[in-house]
């Protein structure tokens, strides 16, 4: 029996005891080491050989990972570790740290209970630490910290026992900061310290690393571990004290177990009844239970098809069984159930609760889809904070290829739900939108070599949003016929607010009152939030009529001539956001014939677009907050590249013996920072750049700008006369 | 001048014979058949037995466009047509106001409608009837199967012993829409709207009424659940739902329409 098969059998095993699973993800900041610490704990396990741990990046799977040196999608392995004489069942998910994947990192959260968040020493807690931090917290995941790169701190920066201890309390202090704010109002205490073993120290280049716990088991202390370093002893220090060993300790002893984390996460990811029989069934991990399965992550194999990998919150999930898929009709047939060993699938006969399951078969679900034995409540969806930012055309080369491409991009975004896909049959010419540059340049190019479908792209497009800038006067829609009457007022909404629905704390699949609350924390008055008849994006429509006949069998009409009018604003036909737009009355024809779809749309439309205007609509940006690392003399030169893109600098200051210079851009001046600031600097800044949502567009760029995307739209070059105000 | 010219209810020669010397003479005729159509005459047929040329509109064309029609009515004698009668069950008494604004003469030459045929040819007296309703495909209106305002307004109508007509629904061009199937039948047929009556009334008494106006109409009285099973041929359909029934009505159902004599009495 070969030790793979050996492995696959050990999991077999030990998938039925949930006390003994740690369901976890490794996140953190771009390049701070993820897959490199990954790497380790395979070998540690014995799945790959130790001698090219650190170099295999055996978790970046795809071709273009290992060419960009970076993790792109999400990527599952299951292994076993023995803790204190008992085996246990790590399944484990690397997550990519380049912004432009952040959904991948918000998705794998859902299915995982603990996080074990990487840092670099030397640089520190950066801008994606903190955001990988506050997804894990928002999804009841706890945290544990390994600071990495510590042989970088003895003999690059050659640092002495105090300065070295202060730069790593200082790194725990910043991690310990954001876990207390995102978690004041919670119950446990879940910052992480050395002394209660929750934070461990090492090197995932040289695998070597340690923790409380391992100083006291292998008696090696820092002081030994930086005499080693120094000596060159660094094969000796990694079989003295095994990173693998230390983190997958740490990993064992201190992440919960889904029998803990399940009753405490189920309310936060669930809606559902939880007096129910269901939520009963998954608190206590029942694998006898109905089959309770959250897809969080689709993935296409050339010979199964599409591998739908998440969580399994209860029942066990077997080959055959016919299974419901949130918002689709009927049921799904299971063709294979599978753990998932290195990049390789390896099929089981069946997979109990508590677990991270690869499922084939469930043909209609998504990235985030609820798969069920009984039809339910679906979980939470997963909301990723930032939304597409930039688009590009793609167009296939030939012809003959163009139902392929349909399929190809219709295929990605199941994949990955932060991407958007327009497809125009008519022009050929689809557009695909994403979270930058990169995140679209890698997709395009896997569409291309994988696929082996040429493209020709586009320029990359920045989206633009619209938003109602102050309260409008009631206005009147009219149906073709006449004789369909709607008035509607348009404002727009607080931030507060908005942020809510984003963040899924705010939606139409809540109960009413719990809504009610939400919104009236948010700031909304008491009368519109019971009133609150859909929300629509960061919209909301407020029902504000009385007692008029017919309204409530034609109010499905008004919402979708509402969401028409939103997905395409009065402007450019960007999407609206951000608008609390209010029904006040309507006057309805006695027969349903008259007041139909024909009717209804577009008298609801124009009501919804004139209340804009009067509104005074305006184009809203996208921009980034940016922050760039450099050395004091070219801090000119690197602010300059902020301010001459309409940029603002916020901040600078010094940090070590660089300058930080922090600020925002406009996503569309971004375009092309990569290589300015590289040659601005002679290449010794590093940057980063987070999206942070959208702003209005300056008054004189707006009719420009208003007029290039009307222009690249084909409609036409001019306002209605009653967008008087640009 | 705008004449608005009813054609009646089966073919081309359903017209008033005031109507059709309206059609002659005039120097041009639009029509619209979105809202009801002619079963027995395509609009070739119409404009050969009339001697004319017909310009149909669609439903924007008469809606949101009605420029072509009013314009020309200023300056020229123009007929504007539609299936049973204009001004009932259809919309266009919205057009005859548009015109009469702008200082365009109009008149109205009556047709025969569904109105008329389902009183006349059930016996069902037309002192009779309450509130009239229309059935749409279910997957129009984007509600239930029946539209709770449909089933509010037959019982209306029953609770004051008045009959109810429900004209069905016409899909013309269909264009798929959220929710909706991609493609569709384009008349809705009495059995099936039986069938989704009967979900909430399935042993109450109903008449069918198909191809009104035709050399051989069909009518047939019996249980919504019967009427569900059977087929009644070509369209166009409509149902009636009786509400208290006379004696001389309940004559009238039970030699003219079939009904079984159980259900009258």
């Amino acid at each position: 029996m070969g030790r793979r098969k050996k492995i696959v059998q050990e999991c077999e095993k030990l998938m039925d005891k949930p006390e003994n699973i740690r369901n976890i993800a490794i996140a953190a900041h771009v390049d701070h080491g993820k897959t490199t610490l990954s790497d380790n704990l395979l070998a540690g396990a014995g799945m790959i050989s130790d001698d090219t741990a650190g170099q295999q990046l055996a978790m970046d799977t795809k071709e273009d990972e290992q060419e960009r040196g970076i993790t792109i999608d999400a990527a599952n392995v299951s292994m076993t570790h023995e803790w204190e004489g008992t085996n246990h069942l790590i399944n484990l998910i690397d997550t990519p740290g380049h912004v432009d994947f952040g959904g991948d990192v918000t998705r794998a959260m859902r299915a995982v209970d603990g996080a074990l968040v990487v840092v670099d020493a030397v640089e520190g807690a950066m801008p994606q630490t903190e955001t990988v931090v506050r997804q894990a917290l928002r999804e009841g995941v706890k945290p544990a910290l390994f600071i990495n790169k510590v042989d970088r701190l003895i003999n690059e920066l050659q640092e002495g026992p105090e300065e070295m201890q202060q730069r790593l309390l200082d790194v725990i202090r910043d991690v310990n900061e954001l876990i207390r704010g995102m978690t004041e109002d919670k119950d446990y205490d879940w910052t992480v310290s050395v002394e209660d073993g929750t934070v461990a120290f090492g090197s995932a280049l040289y695998k070597w690393g340690v923790s409380m716990p391992s100083m006291e088991e292998t008696g090696i202390s820092f002081g030994e571990v930086i005499d080693m370093e120094q000596s060159g002893q660094r094969q000796e220090l990694h079989e003295a004290t095994p990173l693998s060993d230390v983190v997958l300790d740490m990993v064992a002893e201190h992440f919960p177990n889904p029998l803990d984390a399940q009753p405490r996460r189920i309310p936060t990811v669930w809606r559902g009844d939880s007096e129910s029989e269901l939520a009963e069934s998954m608190r206590l991990v029942d694998d006898e239970g109905e089959v309770v399965f959250m897809s969080t992550d689709i993935s296409m194999d050339p010979h199964a098809g599409e591998i739908a990998t998440g969580r399994l919150f209860s029942g066990t999930i077997e080959k055959g069984q016919e299974l419901y898929v949130s918002g689709t009709a009927g049921k799904n047939r299971v063709q294979s159930v599978g753990i998932f060993m290195g990049g390789e699938r390896e099929e089981v006969d069946r997979v109990p609760a508590g677990n991270i399951a690869a499922v084939t078969g469930l043909r209609d679900a998504i990235a985030g889809s609820t798969v069920s034995s009984v039809e339910m409540t679906p979980f939470e969806s997963i909301e990723h904070i930032s939304e597409p930012v930039i688009t590009k055309s793609v167009e296939a080369t030939k012809m003959d290829d163009l139902p392929k491409l349909i399929q190809i991009l219709q295929q990605v975004a199941k994949e990955d739900p932060t991407i958007r896909i327009e497809i125009n049959e008519d022009t050929g010419e689809h557009l695909i939108s994403g979270q930058g540059e990169l995140h679209l340049e890698v997709i395009t190019q896997r569409i291309r070599d994988n696929q082996g479908i040429p493209v020709h792209t586009g320029e990359p497009i920045v989206v633009y949003r619209e938003q109602p800038q102050q309260q409008s006067r009631e206005v009147e829609g009219v149906s073709p016929n006449r004789h369909n009457k709607f008035y509607i007022t348009a404002e727009p909404l607080s931030q507060d607010i908005v942020d809510e629905i984003k963040l899924g704390n705010v939606s139409m699949d809540m109960p009413e009152l719990e809504r009610r609350e939400a919104l009236q924390e948010a700031g909304m008055d008491k009368d519109p939030s019971q009133n609150v008849e859909h929300i629509f994006k960061t919209n909301i429509l407020i029902d504000d009529t009385k007692g008029i006949q017919h309204l409530n069998e034609t109010m499905e009409l008004v919402i979708e001539g509402l969401e028409e009018a939103l997905d395409n604003g009065p402007l450019a036909a960007e999407p609206v956001q951000g608008a609390l737009l209010r029904l006040h009355d309507a006057r309805l024809h006695e027969d349903t014939i008259h007041r139909g779809p024909a009717q209804v749309i577009p008298a609801v439309r124009d009501a919804v677009h004139r209340s804009l205007i009067d509104g005074r609509i305006k184009l809203l940006e996208p921009i980034q907050n940016v922050r760039i690392d450099v050395p004091s003399e070219y801090m000119g030169s690197a602010s300059g590249e902020i301010q001459g893109r309409r940029g603002r600098v916020d901040d600078m200051y010094q940090e070590g013996d660089l300058m930080v210079i922090e600020g925002i851009a406009p996503v569309e001046e971004m375009i092309g920072f990569s290589s300015d600031v590289r040659s601005a600097t002679e290449g010794r800044a590093s940057w980063n750049t987070e999206n942070a949502g959208f702003r209005v567009l300056s008054d004189n760029l707006q009719t420009d700008k208003i007029m290039e995307i009307r222009e690249r739209k084909g409609m036409k070059l001019e306002l209605p006369a009653s967008i008087d105000y640009i | 001048m705008l004449t608005f010219v009813g054609l009646g209810l089966y073919d081309a020669s359903s017209v008033t014979v005031e109507g059709r010397n309206r059609i002659l003479s005039a120097d041009r005729v639009f029509a619209e058949f979105y809202t009801s159509q002619l079963v027995g005459a395509t609009v070739s047929e119409l404009e050969a037995a009339h001697d004319v040329e017909i310009e149909v509109r669609d439903r924007a064309g008469v809606e949101q466009d009605p420029e072509p029609i009013l314009s020309a009515a200023e300056t020229e004698d123009v007929v504007f047509l539609t299936a049973g009668d204009t001004m009932i069950s259809t919309t266009h008494v919205d057009l005859r106001i548009r015109a009469e604004e702008r200082g365009v003469e109009t008149r109205v030459i009556h047709g025969v409608t569904a109105e008329t045929a389902a009183s006349g040819l059930t016996g069902l007296q037309n002192y009779r009837f309450g509130k009239a309703v229309t059935l749409p495909f279910p997957f129009v209106h984007g509600g239930d199967d029946v539209p709770q305002s449909m089933i509010d307004s037959i019982e209306a109508n029953r609770e004051r012993g008045l009959h109810t007509i429900v004209y069905l629904d016409i899909k013309v061009d269909y264009v798929p829409r959220r929710g909706g199937p991609d493609e569709h039948e384009e008349f809705m047929t009495a059995d099936y709207a039986a069938a989704l009556l009967a979900s909430g009334w399935k042993d109450e008494l109903a008449v069918v009424v198909a191809r009104a106006g035709s050399p051989e109409p069909v009518v047939r009285a019996d249980t919504l659940s019967v009427l569900a099973t059977e087929e009644f041929g070509e369209p166009l359909h409509l149902l009636v739902i009786p509400g208290d029934v006379h004696h001389i009505e309940a004559d009238a159902l039970v030699s003219l329409a079939g009904a079984p004599r159980s259900l009258v009495e």
